[in-house]
């Protein structure tokens, strides 16, 4: 009995545990990132933002989720019921497993997978699915030609994203996440790797489908794109699953580019701070700049979208991807 | 490793060639093709060259996976003649049949790397990657005329099927490995070798999977029961495109033949000996009997290369020195008398339109004695007529079938032989008896009179100077047995 | 170990219950979904067996690139299954001959699976051992140095894959007003603005 508990169910119930304590901040993150976005824009505009639902309109996301809660889901008659219910469950899952290989501090991750870079690439490329099912289910032309875009779109950027992601392999000498963190002990990569942390930080707007790329929502052209049908939970879902990939792609930026829970300089008022704190400080701030970006940019068209992809991203950081690896032989600092 | 790529000379400039080419082709303003175009030949020409120089001694690169040896040399000195003449031929007509683009010659010089690599494979994955390299090219440029219906049905015909025939291969290839446990073709003769010493019969499923992996390569050579695919595709490939399919990636299909049955397989003989008999049977036989109600020429070659396969793999069903040599020969003439048939098919044009009724050919000699001269060669030759090399090609492999004892295959060969005469010298009846139809629109150009003169110089002086052709072959057969023994 | 079993034979059951249904559903776009879940799961019995980079590869390049494309394509084109399946029971026969000849050969492989001694000898080493080198590293140190000529050689048959594919559907079609980036920075306001004196009250 002894061994059952020790062997089977406690490491079970630990792991469980283990998800929940990630994904219930991850989820009220995901609630107050809507009301931020809201506030910061609206300052940016010189407007007050929500201000009603509780102090500083504090309650509003709340409000939000629970009007959504209450709606009638409607499944439109035309459509693939089965695949149109699964495509929201879709995205929305795979913006949450992702997190099982962020590292939060020196061992402080649920899965220490030895390729965590590859498995983040992975889920990230599954992203398009959800879309894509959605768009297609819906029966209806919008929806579809939304989703078309949004498919070339993602497929089009995580090919230079991958090569931003193999030249900071190149630097740090694994795929393991943590290992990749330790390697930016005394120098965060974003400085050596600029420009491939600018692509990266470009090509993860497109990935998400924010402003300047949300071709495949652009409501004065395509009504909301891959979900105007959709309503009620399963458009929360979308929702929910499109902030918290976000705030997942942030992570990563933080993590492979900002030294994830380190603090900038080893010296003590820096250091006195854990380092969970220090990664939340630097996935707002990446936020932020999403937020930022969303308030400023208006919106690319889309052969102007695939160029910047396809003629300027790819071959900038393929050449880089060179150059590195040149850099890092010739000068003999290839990581052991 | 710097070794190893002076090994692999002559694909390596060939390959960086065609890179080069296609750098230059997307980044020139204005049409680059024709450039691209003499630039390609040039650098077959060259290539031919360094294979020249390269030396005949055995030698293994990049751990086993790659081989250069006589006979290899030999082959790829054979498919840079087809793919530079080829390329040639293709001068003047991909700008008149409006396919004028500079990705034509690049695909051209990528299957031309395929198939030096196919010659060259000393282990199942290289000849893998090497064929669908091949494979891959010659797909393209069969439908290269993608706004003609027959153009890309040619394309599709010969993608789908040369898919299933790959896959026949691969299959074939993991039962070979799952019962072998390698690939390389030398631990392979070694496996096969120490297996028949220590009097062990090879196991069903390596004899399976031998044959799976010769289906697949009957299937890239367009030998009977394999051939489906062969008359629609040189029917509806542009024509140049079907002079190349009809040259180089033959010659490079029969060699890699020959080295994967001679070499890692030589112990196997008794299993595959039968299977290429009637391979070779049946190609005779369907090459001859099919040939003769064709109307169109393209697919008239079609069945002519069809039995032209048949014979030559006579050669190879001996399993003798002989019948390498015999097999080496027969395609280095078949090479010739094929690329001066398809010069003058090429040069069949009424009122700018290209004409492929072999009617078309009526009255030849008095429109146009010189070409019909040349055709009168060819067709002579390939029916086997003394003292043309086609006759010498056929003897020669008929004699290695005697000395092996398969006298069935002789004998048929001959039979068919005579009834392919039929319809070869139907075609110099046309040209020479018939009153003349509509002559053909000049001028030809001044590299097809050359690529017809050469070839047809070649075809009829074989006799008086076999000792190149010849004494290339003996050495090539020399090497390739050397290497099983 | 129970875990692992358990795990395996719930990847594989997924598998296999997947692969049936993309022969087997009406839809071509369930069936191209239905592919998807197989290969995730041949993904994660890959990842069970300790290769987890040709597990999440096999994610990458299948699930992430290639099959998005071929859902892409299915769900453009209006395929007809029932159409489709019309020929189904007159080639049943043979199709089920060939199917049946394969599965023989296969279980000949498997019953009769016998390496020599000498094969055994000769045939080249394998991966190292997994304790000492991650399955990552290990694949690049064999890749880049041992098959650099197969790793080459597949990367132009690539190439030439993406050659045909433009050559065969690229199109320039003619009286498209194309953007020409350079031109438009380096317009200048001399060619582009013309300011004119409109006197008042007699319009332009």
């Amino acid at each position: 009995m002894a061994d059952l508990w020790t062997g089977y169910l406690w490491p079970a119930i630990f792991i469980v545990l283990q998800i929940v304590a990630i994904l219930v901040p991850l989820l009220i993150a995901v609630a107050y990132l809507t009301y931020a976005e809201r506030k910061v824009i609206a300052g940016m505009q010189l407007r007050r933002g929500p201000n009603v639902v509780g102090p500083f309109g504090l309650l509003q996301p709340l409000a939000d989720g629970i009007k959504l809660l209450f709606k009638e889901t409607i499944l439109p008659a035309g459509s693939n019921r089965i695949v149109f219910v699964l495509a929201p469950m879709v995205t929305f899952v795979l913006a949450l497993v992702a997190w099982a290989v962020i590292p939060f501090g020196p061992n402080q991750v649920i899965a220490d997978i030895n390729v965590g870079v590859l498995y983040l690439f992975a889920i990230s490329s599954l992203g398009v699915y959800g879309i894509i099912m959605a768009g297609w289910a819906s029966n209806s032309k919008y929806p579809f030609l939304g989703a078309c875009r949004s498919a070339a779109q993602m497929v089009s950027y995580e090919v230079s994203m991958g090569f931003v992601i193999v030249s900071v392999v190149l630097c740090a000498g694994t795929l393991n996440l943590t290992g990749i963190v330790e390697a930016q002990q005394n120098l965060w990569f974003a400085i050596p790797l600029l420009p491939m942390f600018v692509i990266f930080f470009i090509s993860i707007l497109a990935e998400t489908n924010r402003t300047p790329f949300d071709l495949p929502e652009g409501e004065s052209e395509l009504v909301a794109g891959y979900f105007v049908e959709y309503s009620s939970m399963t458009f929360a879902l979308f929702f929910l699953g499109e902030y918290a990939n976000m705030i997942l792609l942030s992570a990563i930026t933080a993590v492979l580019f900002l030294g994830g829970w380190m603090p900038p300089l080893w010296i003590p008022p820096f250091t006195w701070v854990p380092g969970e704190i220090w990664l939340a400080l630097k996935i707002a701030a990446v936020l932020f700049v999403f937020i930022w970006v969303r308030a400023t940019l208006p919106r690319y068209r889309y052969d102007q979208l695939m160029r910047l992809g396809w003629k300027v991203f790819l071959p900038v950081s393929l050449g880089w991807v060179v150059l590195t690896a040149g850099v890092l032989v010739t000068f003999d600092l290839l990581p052991q | 490793m710097t070794y190893d790529l002076a090994t692999i000379a002559p694909e390596l400039f060939l390959l960086v060639s065609a890179m080069a080419l296609l750098m230059l082709g997307a980044f020139r303003q204005g049409n680059p093709t024709g450039l691209v175009l003499s630039l390609a030949t040039v650098a077959t020409v060259i290539t031919f060259v360094l294979v020249w120089l390269q030396p005949t001694a055995r030698e293994l690169a990049f751990g086993g996976l790659f081989v250069r040896d006589g006979f290899g040399n030999f082959m790829k000195g054979l498919i840079l003649v087809g793919s530079s003449v080829s390329l040639i031929m293709a001068w003047r007509f991909i700008e008149r049949e409006n396919m004028s683009r500079f990705e034509f010659p690049v695909l051209m010089l990528f299957a031309t790397v395929g198939m030096m690599m196919m010659v060259s494979a000393n282990d199942l994955i290289s000849l893998y990657i090497g064929l669908e390299l091949q494979s891959l090219s010659l797909y393209v440029i069969a439908a290269f005329r993608r706004d003609t219906l027959r153009s890309t049905e040619s394309g599709l015909k010969y993608f789908v099927l040369g898919a299933l025939s790959s896959g026949m291969l691969l299959y074939g290839s993991s039962l070979v490995y799952g019962f072998a446990g390698t690939t390389n073709f030398n631990t392979l003769a070694e496996i096969l070798q120490q297996a028949a010493q220590a009097g062990e019969a090879p196991s069903i499923g390596l004899i399976v999977g031998v044959v799976f992996v010769m289906a697949g390569l009957a299937f890239k050579v367009g030998g009977v029961p394999f051939h489906m695919w062969t008359p629609d595709v040189y029917e509806g490939a542009p024509t140049p495109v079907t002079a190349f399919f009809a040259s180089a990636p033959k010659i490079a299909a029969m060699a890699l033949f020959a080295r994967v049955l001679m070499g890692p397989f030589a112990e196997l003989v008794a299993q595959w000996q039968q299977v290429v008999v009637a391979i070779s049977l049946l190609s005779m036989v369907l090459g001859a009997l099919a040939a003769i109600s064709q109307t169109n020429i393209k697919r008239l070659m079609a069945y002519s290369s069809i039995g032209h396969v048949g014979y030559a793999l006579i050669g190879l069903a001996a399993g003798t020195e002989a019948g390498v040599r015999g097999l080496a020969v027969y395609m280095a003439i078949y090479l010739f008398m094929n690329l001066g048939t398809f010069a003058v098919i090429l040069c069949m044009r009424q009122k700018d339109r290209m004409v492929e009724n072999i009617d078309d050919l009526r009255g030849l000699s008095r429109t146009h004695p010189l070409m019909a001269l040349a055709m009168g060669i060819f067709m002579f030759s390939m029916a086997g007529i003394p003292p043309l090399a086609g006759f010498f090609s056929k003897l020669y492999v008929f004699l290695a079938a005697i000395e092996a004892q398969l006298y069935t295959l002789a004998v048929v060969g001959v039979l068919s032989s005579v009834v392919g005469a039929f319809y070869y010298l139907r075609i110099v009846k046309l040209m020479y008896f018939d009153e003349p139809a509509e002559s053909f629109d000049q001028p030809f150009g001044r590299e097809m009179s050359l690529i017809m003169g050469a070839a047809g110089a070649i075809t009829l002086l074989f006799f008086v100077f076999p000792s190149p052709i010849v004494s290339g072959a003996e050495a090539a057969a020399a090497s390739l047995l050397a290497a099983a023994g | 170990m129970v875990v692992q079993a358990l795990c395996f034979y719930l990847f594989s059951a997924v598998a296999i219950a997947s692969a049936v249904m993309v022969i087997s559903s009406r839809n071509p776009v369930h069936s191209v979904l239905f592919l998807i879940l197989a290969f995730f799961n041949a993904a994660g019995l890959f990842v069970l067996m300790g290769a987890e980079f040709l597990g999440m590869i096999l994610v990458v390049v299948y699930l992430g690139a290639v099959t998005v494309l071929f859902l892409f394509v299915v769900m453009m084109l209006n395929i007809n299954v029932a159409e489709m399946r019309q020929g189904f029971l007159q080639y049943l026969p043979i199709g089920a001959t060939v199917g049946l000849i394969l599965l023989v050969e296969l279980f000949m492989v498997l019953g009769g699976w016998a390496i020599s001694p000498e094969a055994a000898q000769v045939a080249q080493v394998p991966t190292p051992p997994p304790e000492q080198v991650s399955n990552t590293a290990a694949l690049g140190n064999v890749l880049y140095t041992k098959y650099v000529y197969l790793f080459q050689a597949s990367g132009i048959v690539l190439l030439v894959a993406m050659i045909g594919a433009i050559v065969l559907t690229l199109r320039t079609r003619t009286g498209v007003r194309r953007q020409n980036l350079r031109e438009q920075s380096f317009r200048t306001r001399d060619e582009s603005v013309e300011v004119k004196k409109v006197q008042s009250g007699s319009g332009v």
